[in-house]
């Protein structure tokens, strides 16, 4: 495992993502609301390019206290991503799947030295 | 005169005496003799000597290594057997094999931009916190808070709103991202009630969808 030297942060927006390749790995950095998160490009559904979809806020159905529904809203704290291909959600914090947090994405560390974003990979 | 019998005796006693004086041997005793010649004793085989092993020259020592590096799969156990020493040819090609690869290279493959910045005008925020507002007020269930007169005034000004810009070329999802917080029914009651209020059939909804590219 070496550091691979992705951009510099200071080019890099908040909400953008890179797929980069790094060997035979394909990964998906994403910078969102200023950290930096990467992870396999490769859904786990099959094989799609799962870092690629749409970034959605997660859909969330709060109860009353009788326990029925408030409606659907969006969380205002956690995002998601969006496989194109069959719509597998993975969480932007841990890429877990939203519906069975046991499957996930492969995660790769990022190391920030000033400027400079590297991937552990 | 001698008889028959009498000569046949001479003759048997003649061939033996031959046979021990060892003037005529028989086939069979003669083999044998020959075997016993030509292999030592086994006293002799234990003092005689083997020829002296000669050494193989460091050229079939390599050509040696090199035949058996050819079917021995590199970084195993009887690869790493096989190198007895540095510089032997075998050596040379597992160290190669345990040298660190080289690092791979970052090859960006797609730039995907962050959305496109939402533009906040003042009325859009007002707007924002009046949805917030409707949306607290049906999660509390208590729907009296927005009165059917105020509803009406905000569907009729939204509708306005959106095919004015639907005219102006400037189409966009009218839920966007939203759309996975309204449920299919609602949606459905809404343009229905929409389609009534105004006295239009679905099947007029059809012909106009079918003319037009909305």
């Amino acid at each position: 495992m070496a550091e691979q030297f992705v951009g510099k942060a200071s080019e890099f927006k908040d909400g953008e993502r890179q797929i980069i390749r790094i060997g035979e790995d394909e990964i998906g950095v994403f910078r969102h609301q200023g950290e930096f998160y990467a992870y396999s490009n490769f859904c786990l559904h099959q094989g799609g390019p799962a870092c690629e979809g749409l970034t959605i806020a997660r859909v969330i159905e709060p109860l009353r206290e009788d326990k029925t529904s408030m409606g659907l809203h969006f969380s205002e704290t956690d995002m998601n991503f969006v496989c194109p291909w069959h719509g597998y959600e993975y969480d932007m914090k841990t890429g877990a799947h939203i519906a069975d947090p046991r499957v996930k994405l492969r995660k790769y560390d990022i190391v920030r030295k000033g400027d400079e974003v590297y991937v552990v990979a | 005169m001698s008889s028959p019998k009498a000569s046949t005796r001479t003759k048997a006693a003649a061939k033996a005496a031959d046979v021990k004086s060892g003037a005529r041997k028989p086939v069979a005793a003669k083999a044998k003799s020959a075997k016993a010649a030509a292999k030592p004793s086994l006293k002799e085989a234990s003092t005689k000597k083997a020829p002296a092993q000669v050494d193989p020259s460091p050229a079939q020592k390599a050509a040696f290594l090199k035949a058996m590096a050819a079917g021995v799969k590199l970084d195993s156990a009887a690869s790493r057997a096989l190198v007895k020493k540095k510089g032997s040819p075998f050596a040379a090609t597992q160290e190669a094999v345990n040298a660190p690869a080289p690092a791979p290279k970052v090859e960006v493959l797609r730039r995907i931009p962050a959305p496109a910045a939402i533009i906040d005008t003042p009325e859009s925020k007002t707007a924002l916190a009046l949805a917030a507002l409707i949306e607290k007020a049906i999660d509390s269930g208590d729907l009296g808070k927005v009165q059917p007169h105020a509803q009406q005034a905000l569907v009729a000004a939204l509708c306005k709103l959106y095919a004015a810009h639907a005219e102006a070329g400037e189409r966009f999802n009218i839920l966007g991202q939203r759309s996975a917080t309204v449920a299919a029914t609602d949606v459905m009651v809404v343009c229905g009630a929409l389609l009534k209020a105004v006295d239009l059939q679905v099947f007029e909804l059809g012909m106009w969808q079918s003319w037009s590219s909305g």
